[in-house]
């Protein structure tokens, strides 16, 4: 039985090996796992979001005033500098006006980061780079033949494609690399937490859940133990 | 008289006053105080009580998920998000049902895995095994139906690939197909009679087969890991000697193993309640759109060992007018109606794997890797080598069940010891 079980091993790595973990024209996306918990780097992604993303996409499941609750946003910044339109009550979804589905069919975000994932959405944010072949003058190494434009080459800097598939930087925006990187962790950050605004309930008071269930288990076991005893 | 006896007097005198009208205390008896159970088993033997755990957690959840959940076409994906949202504590709700799901599979797979082990279903525990199978088709019917409530894009597609077995039927299947649905393509009227099925009809059929399934083992007695008759040898006031109560004994070794399920399974639900897209699956959070087909349909990971089942058969029978698809439903279909037959495939003396021959413990181990193989290769899409790979497992699926009559019959087995 042991020969049988030694000869299964070797056979199960090769199935169980052959994965499908591709990225668009990628071998693998960039690893990024959102911490929800960090808020000012949600604030910071949401300051992203406000001055790139909110022109063409929506969050139409996400309310001002829970945004408001979860990123300890002052109601006068959130009045005057988020909404900044008496029409829009703060229990309002975060659909700046636009219809449900705008003209140039920009999705919806709320939800995108649970469909896509995480690692897909930052990588997807930083692999832009020049095709004059494309109506907007750019491509993606994630999603090729994507239909957004490159919104954040300001801060990026214009990347082209060398002949190897790698992309390199042809000339600089606003940030370096690095910011730029921590710049899209924030604004996938903040996608994350928009997709979930539990999470940051959830993943806080489930230790003290499985804490409780620790020393339930503990107590049961000696309680057990006792009567165990008896039918020795 | 003291005022304490006083109490009990009168406490006692209500008793019989309510015994003499409905049987309180000779049901607590015989189910509870005075039931004897094995005094030595093993882990396996826990399964049951933790399903009964998990289907409670499923049936107290889904009333609550009920309360705020839409059954229509336009509603059941937004009522989900609502739910997540601007209910309060509906995302707990939402995860534990999610979960759950997963969970009573899990559990469920290795309580009927203790049984084809223990031979839990040998004379004269028939019943209790075909009940428990019963309630097998029952879950995966229900897991199904309440998989397509949140109507997202794996809900929608998923189910059409199901739905469309039906049609493969020759004949009858098209008309059968649009019956089922109701609509000539997937519909919110699916979807309403889908709701109605599995909030009522499924559940109140499980209710009654675990009802069933308990005292029909009550009747028979529990088993145990060694297949040892415990009834043989009994005390001066008839209890048997390898035996103790249910209760306390048995609900008290129940209750630790209950707290470690409990810490795995909100250790699932508060971090990582997607399981990475094995527990819910990514595009289940993009609205259902008959328009778009996702890359790639997978099924959850709980039917993901029979729908390899159903993709491996890549032929069919052409001069009898079967097609490859349908001859893969009455494959897949067999999968499950095998083990309702197993009670009578078994010839052997032994009840317990301990003491049966190799033969039956080689069959075995073939039966879980390839059941855990195929369950891998579900949720992957198909390559040639991946359909050849889950072509031998389903051989190996069914030959321990097949070839069980000669092999349990023929081989050696060990004397099985007087007491436990």
């Amino acid at each position: 039985m042991k020969k049988f079980l030694i000869l299964l091993i070797p056979l199960s790595i090769f199935i169980y090996s052959a994965g499908e973990n591709k990225c668009g024209s990628l071998e693998k996306c960039d690893y990024y796992s959102a911490d929800v918990h960090d808020t000012y780097s949600l604030q910071r992604g949401l300051g992203i979001y406000m001055n790139y993303c909110s022109t063409c996409h929506t969050l139409e499941l996400l309310r001002w005033n829970r945004l408001q609750r979860d990123l300890d946003i002052p109601e006068t910044i959130l009045i005057e500098d988020l909404i900044a339109n008496p029409d829009i009550k703060i229990a309002d979804y975060m659909t700046f006006g636009l219809p449900e589905v705008s003209a140039i069919g920009a999705p919806d975000l709320t939800l995108r980061t649970r469909v896509r994932g995480e690692d897909w959405i930052y990588t997807y944010l930083r692999t832009f780079y020049e095709d004059p072949e494309q109506l907007t003058g750019t491509n993606n190494l994630v999603y090729p033949g994507t239909s957004m434009p490159n919104i954040l080459v300001g801060l990026q800097g214009i990347q082209t494609l060398d002949n190897d598939g790698t992309i390199k930087l042809k000339s600089e925006g606003s940030l370096s690399r690095a910011e730029f990187d921590d710049s899209m962790k924030d604004l996938v950050n903040f996608l994350a937490y928009a997709s979930e605004p539990a999470r940051i309930t959830r993943e806080k008071n489930g230790i003290f859940v499985i804490l409780f269930f620790i020393i339930f288990t503990a107590v049961m076991w000696l309680l057990y133990r006792e009567y165990a005893k008896e039918i020795k | 008289m003291s005022e304490k006896e006083n109490s009990k007097s009168f406490m006692s005198s209500m008793m019989s006053w309510i015994d003499r009208r409905f049987p309180v205390t000779e049901n607590l008896e015989r189910h509870l105080t005075k039931h004897p159970v094995p005094k030595k088993v093993n882990f396996y033997y826990l399964f049951g009580a933790l399903l009964m755990v998990v289907f409670m957690i499923q049936v107290i959840t889904g009333i609550w998920l009920m309360m705020f959940y839409t059954n229509t076409e336009e509603g059941a994906f937004a009522s989900i998000e609502y739910i997540m949202r601007d209910v309060e504590y509906g995302w707990l709700m939402r995860y534990m049902h999610s979960t759950g799901a997963s969970a009573f599979f899990f559990l469920m797979y290795f309580h009927m895995f203790r049984g084809l082990l223990y031979g839990s279903y040998q004379k004269p525990k028939e019943l209790v095994w075909l009940f428990g199978c019963f309630l097998l088709f029952l879950l995966m019917a229900e897991g199904f139906l309440g998989y397509v409530l949140p109507w997202g894009q794996m809900s929608y597609w998923a189910a059409n690939v199901i739905l469309s077995l039906f049609g493969a039927i020759p004949y009858i299947g098209p008309d059968l197909q649009v019956w089922i649905q109701g609509d000539f393509v997937l519909s919110g009227i699916t979807l309403s009679r889908f709701f109605a099925l599995h909030v009522v009809v499924v559940p109140l059929l499980m209710i009654a087969l675990v009802v069933f399934h308990i005292f029909a083992l009550h009747e028979v007695g529990a088993g145990n890991p060694e297949g040892v008759d415990i009834e043989k040898h009994r005390d001066a006031k008839g209890m048997p000697l390898d035996g103790a109560p249910f209760h306390p004994y048995k609900t008290f070794s129940a209750l630790p193993a209950m707290g470690i399920f409990f810490i795995v399974f909100f250790a699932i639900v508060f971090f990582a309640p997607t399981g990475g897209g094995y527990l819910i699956e990514k595009p289940n959070f993009e609205e259902a759109n008959f328009l778009k087909t996702p890359d790639h349909i997978a099924p959850v990971w709980y039917y993901a060992p029979f729908y390899s089942i159903l993709r491996a058969v890549t032929f069919g029978i052409p001069f009898l007018g079967i097609t490859s698809k349908f001859l893969g439903f009455i494959i897949f279909a067999a999968s499950i109606a095998i083990l309702f037959v197993v009670p009578w495939l078994d010839r052997s003396n032994v009840q317990s794997i301990r003491y049966k021959g190799i033969y039956s413990k080689i069959a075995m181990i073939l039966f879980a890797s390839s059941f855990i193989t195929l369950g891998y290769l579900g949720t992957k899409p198909v390559n040639e080598l991946r359909t050849l790979i889950a072509q031998i497992c389903t051989i190996f699926y069914f030959a321990p069940f097949i070839l069980m009559p000669i092999y349990t019959k023929y081989e050696k087995t060990l004397e099985v010891p007087e007491r436990l």
